[in-house]
């Protein structure tokens, strides 16, 4: 299991991360980084179907409390973080693969660093294989 | 006079309960069996399956399932039923999401075995028998199809035409359902015969639901005497009408208890779960990780209630094997 | 040489059934299987769901009795909670319940059995269907069947939803309440019900017991079976479907145990077999003693015989005078005789069709006090219900908060399926003689199980009154070298 790498996807806001940093140098240390407006805008479904694409992990990076440029995207993203994690546990992925970070970085520098803890965490997990595949009946 | 369109009607992993709602639509099937050829009704009429094998391609006009796909013989029978027939309707929520017992995605086949054949507080098995596809007794064969690791909708082994939710569909809809295939005014391949809107959409209650839904609680629905009038919504009942398609009725309401969804999702989404849960997060009134946590936690079992018809055709459809 | 006959499909089982018949070198039958090919494993995925929401869950056990899993699973989350339901809840209830009763008994009396009795088995497949009786018997009486089933389900809609999927049944009691107008047409229902109860006694009586032949078949040696028999009564031991304690009697009469559902345990025991899914009950203390009836069995039996069998009366008073009459014609109590369980759930529905009357005449059941709420988790919840095929048991654990941990479920069609491995296998002996495999031994072997109306979730509706049978029978290397099918 050693050699796993884990495949993560960070959603972060532009408002609150990386917005003075280098996009093109952070993307290349980042793989699967998407910046969005406002971490409220990541849906339970996005989350969901990147798990389906293959993710091991998911991150996403929020303003700090009482920062959000939408009044309180990042507490509805808390709100819809801590309920999924709550199914997708059920679903056999455990809550420490879905990350909610509310703070700021406007350089980004942090980005990289947390996508990297994270992967850790998520090594020791190992893959999530196949989610929502439908498998052969037979196999 | 042209040849009446021969109907199939067919369950497979179901409880039998779609097959009462097609009799539950009383005087009103006799019309259908003069305008139709019935040529299977496994629990009605005297033709089998062998009968269905020697029919020509496509011969069947109309193939209605129900049940899902739990198990090898289910399986065949599904695969037979298209090959010989034009169309194939989906019907009740087990063929069109997997349904109830499609909440044993959330295990596996031996967890229901162990189980079922050797924990149960009644089991006596000291030899350890486990009900097996080829098993000889006293030098006799004797075979059972074969349990699957967990349970398909019908379209994830089959295609299917069109889609006709409920557990089980209701009388009106069942009739306009076989009227529309009788009198060929169906809508294009892949819809589901029913309305399009929210359950909220007919429900009386609507009225009373605030535009801002803001719970401060969850509450089960043992905990409280619900009005009978009030949005469960706004009760902070969990009802899964907000999320779920209408047509029903309103049967659950009616007897005042909320909706557990099964109809199926809204027109236009595939994961009903995956709505609701946005909904319902966004109506939780709590900020900090303490609050909101202590607000999740009493919604004791998520799946089960976002869920419970549709966790088989749900995005990620089934437990992640460990 | 021994050869094999495949019976499959059969159906009315939770889904599907077949039976497999052996024979022995001269071509007499040596085994008869009757096999459950299905297991959907409700016991496991319930574990992690609320308790309350049972009731809605487990109605989807069964599709064609999902009354009394509904009902057993209000009643296991009752005790669970410890409480009872209101007076007015438990009069909701009980309606519900000898509703369901009343229609399930006339579909499977109607629309699979009758048509082999009334109209009789010499005739022709085409005409042996419920159309056929229709004419038989008349078309108003056809017409009244299709009437007294669509307006039980009402009730059963009014305050379940879902006739085939009923929702409701919150512990302590129920989740809507009725009014008076409600009132008015359920009274009107319960006394059309009790009228259509009677004269479909009087058809029985005057068609079928008039009628030698089958009369004959009923008391034949190929339809009956030696075992105990297991069944719900009061304190006063009279039937009853929706509460008390569980009583067994022996193969004589004698009873052999009284006990609260609770200790069901206790009492019950299932043995496992590698070709069949279905668990295959018997009665614990005695010990399994394989597929045998007579001496030494520990097999029982229930549903509407066993019932009879087992209470000392009927609650009611018109089903009280039938009783007696139907024990003085089979020669005494308890009766072996497997089709009558015929009869014994005509006589049922009249029971339940004169409580409806009791319930609907009754002021408390239009009272607003539908929900006793002082509740108290005890964590395990066991509910016991007389379902329309036999006793039923929903044994529940959950965790402080609620949270299902383990279920067990008892049905009907689990108690019976040994009694009807050994039906199957004893009408096979009687009609499978010799090399020639006859196709009426397909209906003889049918009626042998169609008796218990094993339901195994499917409807009980049959147009043509005939089960989908094909007889395959095979050579040693299981080759086919002929098939028997009806068409
Ligand atoms: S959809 Fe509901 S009624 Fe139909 S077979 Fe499935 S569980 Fe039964
Ligand atoms: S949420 Fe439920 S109670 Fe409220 S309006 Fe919608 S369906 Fe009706
Ligand atoms: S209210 Fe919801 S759960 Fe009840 S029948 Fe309607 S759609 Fe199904
Ligand atoms: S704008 Fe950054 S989280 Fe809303």
């Amino acid at each position: 299991m050693n050699d796993f790498e884990p495949k993560l996807v960070c959603f972060s806001c532009k408002f609150g991360w990386g917005y003075l940093g280098d996009e093109s140098s952070l993307s290349s240390q980042i793989k699967s980084w998407i910046p969005i407006i406002c971490s409220g805008k990541v849906d339970t479904n996005h989350i969901i179907a990147a798990f389906k694409r293959g993710a091991d992990g998911v991150l996403i990076l929020g303003c700090p409390e009482g920062d959000c440029h939408y009044q309180d995207g990042n507490f509805e993203a808390r709100k819809r973080v801590h309920l999924l994690q709550k199914v997708l546990n059920v679903y056999g992925i455990e809550p420490e693969r879905v990350r909610l970070e509310l703070s700021i970085d406007p350089e980004g520098k942090r980005i990289p660093e947390m996508v990297r803890k994270m992967s850790e965490t998520v090594k020791k997990l190992g893959p999530v294989k196949g989610a929502g595949e439908i498998q052969n009946p037979k196999s | 006079m042209a040849a009446k369109p021969k109907i199939a009607i067919c369950w497979l992993g179901g409880c039998g309960g779609c097959d009462e709602a097609v009799v539950d639509i009383n005087e009103v099937i006799l019309r259908f069996v003069d305008d139709a050829e019935l040529v299977l009704w496994p629990i009605a009429l005297d033709y089998k399956y062998h009968h269905v094998a020697a029919m020509g391609n496509g011969e069947i006009s109309l193939a209605i399932v129900n049940g899902n796909i739990r198990n090898s013989e289910n399986e065949e029978i599904a695969r037979l039923l298209r090959a010989k027939s034009q169309l194939v309707l989906a019907f009740g929520a087990c063929a069109c999401l997997g349904g109830t017992p499609g909440l044993a995605n959330l295990g596996t086949k031996e967890e229901i075995f162990n189980w079922v054949y050797r924990d149960a507080p009644t089991v006596v098995n000291r030899k350890g028998n486990v009900p097996q596809p080829k098993s000889h007794v006293s030098g006799k064969e004797l075979t059972l199809p074969e349990l699957y690791q967990q349970v398909y909708p019908l379209d994830q082994v089959i295609d299917v035409d069109y889609y006709l939710p409920g557990c089980p569909p209701p009388p009106d809809l069942v009739v306009n359902a076989l009227t529309a295939v009788l009198e060929q005014k169906l809508p294009s391949k892949g819809s589901r015969l029913a309305p399009h809107k929210s359950l909220c959409d007919t429900c009386k209650r609507n009225q009373t639901k605030p535009v801002h839904i803001i719970m401060n609680d969850i509450k089960r629905v043992h905990e409280v005497e619900a009005s009978p009038d009030t949005c469960f919504l706004a009760q902070e009942i969990l009802c899964l009408g907000i999320a779920t398609r209408g047509g029903c009725g309103e049967a659950c309401i009616n007897i005042n208890l909320p909706c557990r969804g099964c109809f199926g999702p809204v027109e236009g989404v595939e994961d009903a779960g995956a709505k609701f849960i946005s909904a319902i997060a966004t109506m939780l009134n709590a900020e900090s990780d303490a609050d909101v946590q202590r607000l999740v936690n009493k919604i004791v079992d998520p799946v089960g209630y976002f869920y419970r018809f549709s966790l088989p055709a749900s995005s990620l459809r089934r437990r992640r094997p460990e | 040489m021994t050869k094999s006959i495949t019976i499959n499909p059969i159906t009315r089982l939770e889904g599907h059934g077949k039976i497999e018949i052996f024979l022995d070198g001269k071509g007499n039958v040596e085994d008869a299987y009757w096999q459950v090919v299905e297991l959907r494993g409700f016991e496991k995925f319930c574990v992690g769901r609320p308790v309350e929401e049972m009731p809605r869950i487990a109605s989807n056990v069964c599709g064609v009795c999902p009354t009394p899993h509904n009902m057993a699973a209000t009643r296991a989350v009752d005790d669970i909670f410890s409480v009872e339901p209101t007076p007015t809840a438990k009069l909701i209830r009980q309606l519900q319940y000898n509703a369901f009763v009343v229609e399930d008994h006339y579909i499977h009396f109607f629309f699979m059995s009758a048509p082999d009795f009334i109209v009789g088995t010499s005739a022709k497949p085409a005409e042996r269907n419920i159309l056929g009786l229709i004419n038989k018997v008349g078309l108003d009486t056809g017409g009244k069947v299709i009437e007294i089933r669509k307006k039980c389900r009402d009730i059963i809609r009014l305050i379940s939803s879902k006739p085939p999927h009923p929702e409701g049944g919150l512990p302590g009691g129920v989740s809507r309440g009725i009014t008076e107008n409600e009132r008015v047409w359920i009274k009107k229902t319960a006394d059309d019900t009790v009228k259509f109860a009677q004269s479909t006694l009087k058809l029985f009586k005057d068609t079928v017991l008039a009628n030698k032949k089958y009369l004959e078949l009923v008391l034949s040696e190929a339809y009956k079976l030696d075992t105990y028999y297991m069944a719900m009564v009061d304190d006063n031991n009279k039937l009853n479907f929706y509460e008390g304690k569980l009583r067994v009697i022996d193969p004589q009469g004698k009873q052999y145990a009284l006990f609260e559902p609770r200790e069901y345990v206790d009492h019950v025991g299932e043995w496992v077999e590698p070709w069949t899914y279905i668990r295959l009950t018997h009665l614990r203390k005695i010990g399994w003693n394989g597929l045998s009836d007579g001496k030494g069995t520990s097999l029982y039996r229930v549903g509407p015989l066993a019932r009879l069998n087992v209470a000392e009366g009927m609650a009611t008073p018109l089903a009280q005078k039938e009783y007696q009459e139907m024990f003085n014609t089979l020669g005494g109590k308890p009766s072996s005789h497997t089709l009558a369980y015929h009869w014994a759930r005509l006589i049922e529905a009249l029971q339940a069709a004169e409580d409806m009357q009791r319930i609907a005449n009754d002021p408390l059941l239009t009272g607003k006090d539908i929900r006793n709420m002082n509740l108290k988790l005890k964590k395990v919840g066991i509910g016991c219900v007389e379902a329309a095929r036999g006793t039923l048991i929903h044994h529940y654990e959950t965790d402080d908060n609620g949270i299902v941990t383990r279920v067990n479920l008892i049905v009907a069609t689990q108690h019976n399926a040994a009694p009807i491995c050994l039906s199957v296998k004893k009408a096979a002996m009687e009609f499978v003689k010799g090399a020639e495999v006859k196709e009426e031994l397909l209906d003889m072997v049918e009626m042998a199980f169609r008796a218990y109306d094993p339901c195994l979730a499917c409807a009980t509706h049959s147009l043509n009154g005939k089960m989908p049978l094909v007889v395959n029978i095979r050579d040693l290397e299981r080759n086919i070298i002929r098939t028997i099918s009806r068409s």
